[in-house]
């Protein structure tokens, strides 16, 4: 090995590591006071151990939190993929004028801060009298957008519609073709941009509690009310685990299911499951 | 299963195209027969097939299928099933259940379709592959599961888009003798589009020869050979000698002298253009009394067992192809052979000389299919 292919090897190595303790040693102390009863300074670990924090976050009410932020979660996955898939195919297949426009105006929610989309849309959906449930999914529905279209525009580019056509003239009405042969060739990347969908409604704090007015206790607005509020460090840190432990699951989840289809796309000509979870790490 | 097939006056451009891909086109196909269109890339020939498949609309004219239109149908309605280049086939399923496709989405039962397909699969000699997917096969296995697939739907026209292009000349072989047997095992009416010579001339029975647009001839192999309509066609088929010259009384005359073409006798005089193909030409003696031509051997290139003379004559370069053990060095004379009843004469006018000349070998470059193998960069010069 030459010197210059050591050195790059080492300096590979450091910054894994460096990014990783970068990425795990915030959720050290979460976790420790997780399962801390009792922990004061000057001391380096938790006194006593215990579930004190599960215990309080429970009786302030984390289940109900939990089941509105899983609600909140799937309502916007199911909302935003469909549209963000529509909205990619007729921007990669569709006769679209002013096709850069459209581009950016759907990516706004991610550039333009999202108070000011918040603000904006609540005094309209207020003047429309929209109900605060159905206005709450139609705006989460929009800050997903960008994400889901822009990981289903990845996936159609490498789509090829010839497929399709193979299928027509074998027989198949556009229904069925859909359905057993675009939706499945695109089940990866459908996925993918599920997934990310799901956590912009999982992880969403500004857009629930101005939009939802008080009306939707999730996940974040707890742990967002606790922390600023009780001085409860152990109930703060087991709602954020709490928080946090759902979209790692699916991850994982999502992890294993891609890797077990892969054992039979690997040399497919369709890249784009592969292409599309690397970004959300979920396909090393 | 099997149908008629007729186009008529089908015209189609392209949207924002400034011509036309072809007007006023007629093709006409009977029942259970193989109709090969021939043409150089870009001439029209995947667009005639994405019509007849309901893929594409034409802008005038009629499709008809057993003599009724089918131009108001959608692709899955029309009876038909198409191979293109590559397989496509899909790739969440298994191989059967690709065969299986076609007969599942006209209605038969998930067990019946999958035992169709096995039938089908063991038509193309793959019966084992049944339970693979698609990834795991390799090119040529790949491409037989897609002609099962698409025999499967028992299509009444069968839709070829230069299936076999991409497989390697071993593969392409095997593949032409399946196609082969499986047409006289399940006669339906075939269009195939190709621009290679040699297998429009073995799958199918008649040739329509398609260049810029234009239907330039349609017949059988042997008339396309013998009689081209046109100098455009024969060009397009490889024929690499032509004698601009006049018609007088039966006889052709040209800077070579008077050349009597029986052939013509009914032709009226006029500009006319002897082209007889370079594998009919036979190089003798220059001293024989059977020369219809004396030159000079300018260069000889091999095309494996045969080699291409190339002869420097009065008239400019004609060309001849030896055979095996017939060789002959650079600057050598040699006598050309005109077998009359190869001789073809077509009224076309012909470019002045020294352009012809330039244009022949324009030809050559353009046209991969035909002219161009023969001076092949890799084609040795053969020494004495």
């Amino acid at each position: 090995m030459s010197p210059r292919t050591r050195i790059g090897r080492v300096v590979a190595l450091g910054s894994q590591v460096s990014l990783s303790v970068w990425f795990v040693l915030p959720l050290v102390p979460v976790l420790l006071w997780a399962a801390a009863r009792s922990w004061t300074f000057p001391h380096a670990l938790p006194e006593e151990w215990g579930l004190s924090g599960a215990a309080a976050a429970l009786a302030d009410g984390a289940a109900s939190a939990f089941v509105s932020s899983f609600i909140l979660g799937l309502m916007t996955a199911a909302l935003a993929t469909p549209a963000g898939a529509m909205a990619a195919y007729a921007l990669t297949f569709g006769r679209i004028r002013h096709e850069r426009r459209i581009s950016l105006l759907l990516l706004a929610p991610v550039f333009v801060p999202p108070f000011v989309i918040v603000m904006g849309a609540n005094v309209a959906l207020l003047r429309l009298h929209v109900p605060s449930s159905v206005g709450l999914a139609l705006v989460l529905m929009v800050t997903a957008i960008p994400y889901t279209t822009f990981v289903m525009r990845s996936a159609f580019a490498s789509y090829d519609t010839g497929i399709e056509e193979d299928a027509r003239t074998l027989g198949a009405h556009p229904l069925h073709v859909l359905l057993r042969i675009r939706i499945p060739m695109l089940s990866g990347a459908l996925t993918a941009s599920a997934f990310l969908a799901f956590l912009v409604g999982w992880s969403d704090y500004v857009i629930t509690l101005l939009i939802g007015g008080g009306q939707f206790v999730t996940v974040p607005i707890r742990v967002a009310a606790a922390a600023s509020g009780t001085g409860n460090e152990a109930l703060v840190a087991a709602l954020s685990v709490a928080a946090a432990a759902p979209p790692l699951l699916l991850l994982l989840t999502l992890n294993v299911m891609s890797r077990h289809r892969s054992l039979w796309r690997r040399k497919a000509a369709e890249p784009q499951a592969a292409a599309i979870f690397p970004l959300i790490g979920a396909n090393s | 299963m099997t149908a008629s097939l007729h186009l008529t006056d089908v015209s189609r451009t392209h949207e924002g195209a400034p011509t036309p891909v072809f007007t006023g086109l007629e093709l006409h196909v009977a029942s259970g027969a193989a109709i090969a269109i021939l043409g150089p890339s870009g001439s029209g020939k995947t667009t005639i097939l994405r019509l007849i498949a309901g893929l594409d609309t034409p802008d005038t004219g009629d499709i008809r299928i057993n003599g009724a239109s089918v131009l108001a149908r959608p692709p899955e309605q029309r009876g038909i099933a198409m191979l293109a280049q590559r397989p496509r086939l899909f790739p969440h399923m298994s191989v059967l259940d690709n065969v299986a496709f076609g007969p599942l989405m006209t209605g038969a039962p998930r067990r019946e379709a999958r035992r169709q397909a096995e039938q089908y699969l063991d038509l193309v000699q793959l019966p084992g592959l049944a339970r693979r997917r698609p990834s795991t096969l390799s090119g040529g296995q790949q491409q037989r599961v897609a002609l099962a697939r698409a025999l499967a739907a028992s299509p009444a026209v069968l839709l070829l888009d230069e299936p076999f292009s991409a497989l390697d000349p071993s593969l392409r072989a095997d593949m032409h003798q399946l196609l082969l047997e499986l047409r006289a095992l399940l006669q339906p009416t075939i269009v195939l589009v190709t621009h290679d010579h040699q297998e429009a001339v073995l799958l199918a029975d008649t040739i329509a020869v398609l260049i810029d647009g234009q239907l330039q001839q349609q017949g059988t192999a042997r008339q396309l050979y013998e009689q081209p309509a046109s100098i455009t066609v024969s060009r397009f088929l490889g024929c690499l000698n032509e004698i601009p010259g006049k018609l007088v009384s039966g006889c052709h005359v040209s800077a070579l002298g008077h050349f009597p073409v029986p052939q013509a006798e009914h032709m009226p005089d006029g500009p006319a253009t002897l082209v007889i193909r370079q594998e009919a030409v036979r190089l003798v003696d220059p001293t024989s009394t059977a020369a219809t031509v004396i030159g000079w051997v300018e260069r000889m290139v091999s095309l494996g067992a045969r080699s291409l003379v190339e002869v420097a004559t009065t008239t400019g370069p004609l060309f001849a192809e030896a055979p095996p053990g017939q060789i002959f060095g650079s600057g050598d004379m040699v006598g050309m052979v005109f077998p009359t009843e190869q001789c073809v004469l077509l009224p076309d006018p012909v470019m002045c000389r020294g352009v012809r000349g330039s244009a022949l070998l324009a030809g050559r470059r353009s046209n991969p299919g035909s002219r161009s193998r023969h001076l092949a960069p890799e084609s040795t010069w053969a020494e004495r």
